[in-house]
């Protein structure tokens, strides 16, 4: 008889020296169903799912899958069961091929010691089957682009007999038109009884894609049940334990005189013919799906591309800007997309990230400068900007997402800027310090910075821009003002 | 053959370093007035790969795991100068060869052994380890065990399997030349390190754990336990193929090897791998090793004085790594 | 007592240094004793470092900007080689000191171009085409040891003006060896530029991050640039010190400092993944390493490869002592978020 449940856990508690890192964590996954597990990060949820896949192993609790109960999970004892996990990074390999990739794991799981092409095939052959879809084997893995090789990574675990498949932010680099096509291959796998646990934060494509919903804050789980009978803002509370109130952002002082204006910008075929101009006070948003040329864009600004055509004037005077260090003289700042690569020196102290981009201003003659300058400059901007730390001579690494983004946003307000451009302020952000950031933004409008928000998460965009061009491949396909920006007009034209 | 097997092909350093052998053999063989082509000339360029062929591919096999190894000359020069100075104090290798290379091989895997229990126990940078104990094992062959340089005295079956040859040649002026038996364990070696690389798990753990090293243990592979194997294999087959040289040189010198390691690793890199690990091939690290082989042999014949043979290599290896670098950013594009 | 606690807790990596430079001492002292603490000992090894410390100070600048430079050696021999043979042939028997003195600055000045030369082609190959660094300072290392082979037929340049070795092997009021001097001019320059300037600043914002540098709107090629023109002058300096000592110039002199080094930072905790390494702690490398040096010297029955053993022993166990050290740093305890808890 089949069961209910899949996978019961039930009371799951783990410790990490003195941190309680789930306490107390129960829910169910049906067979044949999406169950998300949503919450902020560092909410437990990545620790949950390494105890499914037997990488850690709980302290109390109980699991039950199909029926019985399981003492203690290994890698190896997960994988028996039909669990696969499909992480964040895929687990793939880049320098091998598509055929390889398939094949390896089972490879490695059935004890060969050579290599038989024949069998290889069969192998990739019968895990593409699966899932129907058609990669060219021989094709190296790190030329395929993202959706592919998210392809690659879920017709391998498919070849398990998997399931329940784990899938941990699978949507994070993903465009909208591939996020359809992989919900369209999770449906799938769905109907063919197979349960899907996935891992997100993003509201809109929990309440797309899930059948049922665990919501996890600070090691516990606060809400378990079917997704039908949460509304969207339930659900935001249960993630962030607060009310969310939406503040839209109401411009004051809008100067009569545009501080950029950008006249057919062209870079190659990425960006086509683009004019807009910026005045102080108005927070401007640009968005587009990825790849519509919105970060080109705000690169070119920046003097990290280079336009092929057109003109950029900055008050009044036609202006080139080769690189960034032209960019912050002409008191144009930028925030950049990945936080991580591009935005901090993470194994740094908090003080040095955020007088990187003004040490002109902190430095005497010959650039001499002083070390108790940099640590003021820190502290000055931790009080500004309330982060949450003890002693700004610590790394940026021990600080949380959110405050992260505080200093990147620091580092360029040291300057004094005319235009700050913000690429997707918020990726990665809980939602109450996403809110703090938003506040920051509006007020700093309101003292007369022109800003520009590059971004595709609408709701961001709608609370946030007093005026939004949509950009489609390369191009500005619609612009709203005021009132008339709201999610559905820009989603109408945005794909 | 197909349109995009063909376009992957033009895409592989290989193809061009091929291109590259060629087009010198050309040039070299016109400039020369065809001497390169002398049956004497051929099998002394031949003889003169046998011994950094076969370090480049020790040198490959750890480039293609992510690893970068400056240690395998120390451990070559330690495991076989070790070896023949027991041989002679023993009386050993009087009349088989069998003992002075049994013993090298061991010394060498006791060697790799020590590389391979650091690199696989603690995440630390392979080029700065090896540099570690590279400088150690030389300390203890010139230092701590004082060992010698040994050469009229060299054992006399390990001069004798040096000497042995596989066929003799004669040239149009009657210019003798005689192609080394040692000539076979090149051929043999790469064509064992081939079908390693290709045709087995242990040699496709080498190129997947170079490639993502996280993947690889998720996949199943025991990453520790392979690279433990790979270094001590390593060692073994540097020991062996110090005593190599040792027969070919009829000599055996602890500081001959000093520096060996500046001349293999680039040209690894020029046949195509990648100091990230994940690639390579023994096809192209053969053909880099026949350009640089080629190139410092046959200076002469073109009429280029030998003291110029270090500024060409480095040029080829120069233009080379650009090349490749180059190649990668177009790839990005 | 406290404090020194605290120091340790906070300074990890200086205490080893410090604690392994005492169990050194502690050694020679135990086995030596006064032959160990003998003026004149310490006086040979103040001429000796310098040499090796001013390269392993331009490696330093490398490696924390996140680079590497295997070329420095053999760049500063070529340099060397051209600026001995132009000694050698414009210094005649009977000229005044001035006029030798006025060749020797323009032969130092040979020198010091070549190395601007090279930091700049390394710089350039780094920067513009890409190359990883390892690759491209060994393929230039190559090249320049070859021009220099090809140059000498690999024979040593002799014919360094007389008055070019003894001011390098004078002692100032008896004591303060010229080559020292050097050195602390050098060290002075460091310091300054790593400590007290914005240079400093960016080298280590850069070596942790380049990209992010570079969107902070800081000068990347500009640094680097500065960078591999300091490895390549500062190690050019030091070969030009061993020309001093040696009484000449050949194409392969000082190749094992390369290694010592890379020896030397990577003891100092200095590694080449970049922003990271304290002066204080290379000064303290220095002086272990030149002492066990000397030290090894003073037992008769022990060859000068001894230090390569006790030096490569060193490397192997402060790397494996570095991983552990990592790991008993206390674990960054989670922020626990204060928020109601509404169970549904």
């Amino acid at each position: 008889m089949a069961e209910e449940y899949l996978l019961q856990m039930t009371g799951i508690h783990k410790r990490f020296g003195g941190v309680h890192a789930l306490d107390d964590v129960s829910f169910r996954v049906r067979p044949g169903k999406v169950m998300c597990l949503a919450g902020e990060n560092g909410c437990g949820k990545s620790t949950l799912v390494k105890i499914i896949s037997g990488v850690y192993t709980k302290d109390e609790g109980e699991v039950v899958f199909e029926g019985n109960t399981i003492s203690k999970i290994t890698p190896a004892e997960a994988t028996r069961l039909g669990i696969q996990v499909i992480y964040q990074d895929l687990s793939i390999f880049p320098n091998l091929t598509v055929r390889e990739n398939l094949a390896i794991n089972s490879e490695i799981t059935a004890g060969r010691k050579l290599v038989n092409r024949k069998r290889w095939d069969e192998t990739a052959r019968a895990a593409l089957d699966k899932v129907g879809c058609d990669i060219d084997l021989d094709a190296k893995m790190g030329d395929l682009n993202v959706a592919s090789k998210q392809l690659v990574a879920i017709c391998r675990a498919m070849l398990f007999n998997a399931k329940l498949i784990i899938m941990d932010e699978p949507t994070t680099a993903l465009t909208k038109k591939e996020v359809d096509a992989l919900f369209e291959t999770v449906r799938q796998l769905r109907d063919s009884g197979i349960a899907i646990m996935f891992i997100s934060h993003k509201t809109d494509e929990i309440f797309e894609i899930s059948d049922d919903v665990c919501i996890m804050r600070s090691g516990k789980n606060v809400y378990t049940g079917e997704t039908k009978n949460l509304t969207r803002k339930q659900f935001t509370y249960y993630l962030t334990g607060r009310d969310i109130e939406d503040d839209y952002f109401v411009p004051k002082n809008i100067s009569p005189e545009p501080v950029l204006e950008v006249k057919n910008l062209t870079i190659d075929h990425r960006v086509k013919d683009v004019s807009f101009d910026l005045r102080k006070g108005e927070i401007l948003g640009i968005t587009g799906l990825l790849g519509s040329g919105r970060t080109e864009l705000a690169l070119a600004l920046f003097g990290l591309e280079k336009p092929t055509a057109g003109q950029i004037v900055l008050n009044g005077k036609p202006i080139r800007i080769k690189s960034p260090i032209a960019a912050q003289k002409l008191r144009i700042g930028y925030v950049p997309e990945d936080r991580l690569t591009e935005g901090l020196c993470l194994a740094q102290p908090i003080a040095d990230n955020i007088a990187l981009s003004s040490l002109k201003r902190l430095s005497k003659a010959f650039g001499v400068l002083k070390r108790k300058d940099v640590i003021d400059e820190g502290w000055k901007w931790q009080k500004t900007f309330s982060i949450k730390t003890d002693d700004v001579t610590k790394n940026a690494s021990t600080l949380s997402g959110g405050n992260q983004q505080k200093i990147v946003l620091a580092k360029w307000l040291a300057n004094d800027l005319d235009v700050l451009i913000l690429n997707g302020p918020t990726v990665g952000v809980d939602v109450g310090a996403k809110q703090d950031i938003h506040a920051l933004v509006h007020e700093l409008a309101n003292q007369g910075l022109a800003v520009i928000i590059i971004s595709d998460d609408l709701p961001e965009v709608v609370v946030n821009c007093s005026r939004v061009i949509v950009m489609k491949e390369g191009a500005i396909v619609g612009e709203m003002t005021g009132d008339g920006i709201t999610e559905n007009a820009i989603a109408e034209i945005i794909a | 053959m197909n349109k995009a097997a063909m376009k992957r092909m033009t895409r592989r350093t290989e193809f061009y370093m091929f291109l590259v052998l060629i087009i010198l053999i050309a040039v070299i063989g016109i400039v020369s007035k065809g001497s390169l082509f002398e049956s004497t000339q051929i099998v002394t360029i031949l003889r003169a790969m046998v011994v950094d062929g076969m370090f480049a591919m020790c040198c490959l096999v750890v480039m293609v795991s992510g690893g970068f190894d400056m240690s395998f000359p120390a451990i070559a020069a330690l495991a076989y100068s070790l070896a023949t100075t027991i041989c002679l104090n023993q009386g050993w290798c009087q009349t088989s060869p069998i003992a002075g290379f049994a013993l090298s091989i061991v010394f060498g895997a006791i060697l790799g052994m020590f590389n391979g229990w650091i690199i696989s126990n603690f995440k630390l940078n392979t080029m700065l380890v090896t540099l570690g104990t590279q400088t150690f094992f030389t300390g203890v062959s010139m230092g701590l065990l004082q060992l010698r340089e040994i050469t009229s005295t060299l054992p006399v079956a390990l001069k004798k399997f040096g000497l042995s040859s596989l066929f003799e040649v004669t040239n149009s002026a009657g210019l003798k030349s005689t192609m080394t038996t040692m000539f076979i364990f090149l051929v043999i070696l790469c064509a064992v390190t081939s079908f390693v690389l290709n045709k087995t798990m242990f040699g496709r753990a080498l190129y997947a754990i170079g490639g993502n090293e996280v993947s690889a243990e998720r996949a199943g592979y025991n990453v520790k336990k392979t690279k433990f194997i790979l270094y001590t294999v390593v060692g073994a087959v540097s020991g062996f193929i110090g005593m190599i040289r040792v027969c070919m040189a009829s000599q055996s010198i602890p500081k001959a090897m000093v520096n060996k390691e500046f001349t293999i690793i680039p040209a690894v890199i020029l046949g195509g791998a990648s100091i990230f690990g994940g690639e390579g091939s023994v096809f192209g690290t053969v053909t880099a090793i026949g350009i640089i082989t080629l190139v410092n042999n046959s200076m002469l014949l073109v009429g280029i004085d030998s003291y110029w043979k270090d500024f060409f290599n480095g040029l080829i290896i120069l233009i080379g790594v650009t090349v490749s670098a180059l190649q990668a950013m177009r790839k990005k594009h | 007592m406290t404090k020194i606690k605290n120091f340790v807790r906070n300074n990890q990596y200086t205490s080893i240094l410090v604690g392994l430079l005492i169990a050194v001492l502690a050694l020679f002292s135990a086995l030596k004793g006064s032959a160990f603490w003998r003026i004149d000992l310490w006086k040979g090894m103040t001429m000796q470092f310098p040499e090796y410390a001013c390269i392993a100070l331009g490696l330093m600048f490398v490696f924390i900007s996140g680079h590497h430079d295997m070329s420095q050696v053999l760049l500063g021999n070529f340099g060397a080689i051209l600026a001995v043979q132009y000694m050698a042939a414009n210094v005649t028997e009977g000229m005044a000191n001035g006029q030798v003195a006025g060749i020797i600055f323009i032969g130092i000045g040979i020198a010091l171009a070549i190395a601007v030369v090279g930091g700049l082609i390394n710089f350039l190959l780094v920067s513009y085409l890409n190359v990883p660094p390892v690759m491209a300072t060994i393929a230039m290392q190559m090249v320049w040891k070859g021009l220099s082979t090809a140059l000498t037929k690999g024979y040593a340049v002799k014919g360094v003006p007389a008055l070019y070795t003894t001011v390098g092997h004078t002692y100032i009021g008896g004591f303060l060896a010229v080559p020292v001097v050097i050195f602390l001019v050098l060290l002075v320059i460091a310091i300054f530029l790593l400590k007290f300037t914005t240079f400093g600043e960016k080298l280590y914002m850069i070596g942790t991050n380049k990209k992010a540098a570079k969107f902070s709107g800081i000068n990347v090629h500009g640094m680097l640039a500065a960078t591999y023109l300091l490895s390549a002058i500062f190690a050019t300096i030091g070969v030009l010190i061993m020309v001093s000592t040696m009484g000449s110039a050949k194409a392969d002199y000082g190749i094992s400092y390369t290694t010592r080094a890379i020896l030397i930072l990577v003891l100092a905790g200095c590694i080449p993944d970049g922003g990271q390494g304290k002066i204080s702690n290379i000064l303290l490398s220095i002086v272990t390493v030149q002492i066990i040096a000397t030290g090894i010297n003073l037992f008769a029955n022990l060859n000068t490869y001894y230090s390569s053993l006790i030096w490569g022993g060193m490397l192997i166990v402060v790397l494996i002592m570095s991983t552990q050290v990592g790991n008993r740093a206390p674990k960054k305890a989670k922020k626990v978020k204060k928020a109601p808890q509404n169970a549904a």
